[in-house]
């Protein structure tokens, strides 16, 4: 039997930020809008899923013993285009602070700057803000 | 003025058209077979503890994910790193004569705080100290020959960073 033609697939924000689809039928219409659900069928949205999945990621810088305050500052300026008063201001939260966060955006951005702190050795790692 | 020396300008400087590297054959020599070394550690075994800071965690709470990290980016990595050293390796032999361009000097930079990394590693530096001012350092306080090449590496990177930084 062919499905009803108000079978749909509807899209469900997944944790990687792609989509799945449910392609859960809607029996019985009424002037096109649904009015009943396969009662077995039907997929709860994770909302924990859904709010982790907007949450922007943080890049963070480490403090560490060998890196040299005037390189840390270069390469701030450098890879984020920071002006020296904000790309010193940063470091200095890294020396005093133990951590500064430098960037933040989606998963692939950060996982990038991170990708480029790691080439010049510095200490960086990411995570999901809170 | 008579008798006047021209002023210090450091191991590298900026000038018109490039950059400028005023080290010696023996210092160019030793920073060559640095990269060598360099190059043998990260072609080498993956696990080698010196590596560690070269290489470091970009996700500390999620295994999964950093797992994924290591397989797609440490290649990638690596590659970049020896990219940098063999860059360097031409840009500071002795014969060479031409300046620097800034591609050569920012690959000059990397490198020299990769050099630096590991042997703060391999010195067990935990202490902050990250001065490395140019007047001199007593902070790493060693007195070893690893010691002092790194107190040049230092050094010859402040004045790196110093060439690149705009004025």
């Amino acid at each position: 039997m062919r499905e009803p033609s108000t079978c749909r697939r509807w899209a469900i924000p997944a944790v990687d930020g792609n989509q799945v689809f449910d392609t859960r039928c809607r029996r019985g219409t009424l002037g096109g809008v649904p009015t009943t659900l396969e009662p077995t069928e039907v997929i709860d949205p994770d909302l924990s899923d859904d709010v982790s999945v907007d949450r922007p990621w943080i890049v963070i810088v480490w403090n560490d013993p060998v890196n040299l305050m005037s390189y840390v500052t270069f390469v701030f300026q450098k890879l984020f285009g920071y002006s020296l008063e904000k790309a010193t201001a940063l470091m200095l939260d890294v020396h005093e602070k133990g951590r500064a966060v430098v960037a933040s955006g989606g998963r692939e951005e950060a996982e990038m700057h991170v990708f480029r702190l790691h080439e010049h050795s510095l200490w960086a790692t990411m995570e999901q803000e809170s | 003025m008579i008798g006047r020396r021209r002023e210090f300008v450091g191991p590298i400087e900026a000038v018109d058209g490039g950059w400028q590297v005023n080290l010696d054959v023996e210092e160019r020599n030793l920073l060559v077979r640095l990269m060598g070394e360099l190059r043998a550690l990260l072609t080498g075994p993956g696990d080698n503890e010196l590596l560690t800071r070269l290489f470091p965690q970009a996700y500390t709470d999620d295994e999964e994910k950093e797992a994924e990290y290591q397989r797609l980016m440490r290649e990638e990595l690596v590659a970049s790193r020896l990219e940098a050293i063999e860059r360097v390796e031409t840009a500071i032999a002795p014969e060479r004569t031409r300046l620097l361009d800034e591609e050569e000097t920012l690959a000059f930079m990397q490198s020299l705080n990769a050099v630096r990394l590991v042997l703060g590693t391999m010195l067990g530096i935990s202490d902050d100290d990250p001065e490395g001012d140019l007047e001199g350092d007593d902070g790493s306080s060693g007195d070893s020959p690893e010691h002092h090449l790194y107190d040049f590496l230092s050094w010859l990177l402040e004045w790196t960073v110093r060439s690149l930084s705009p004025a």
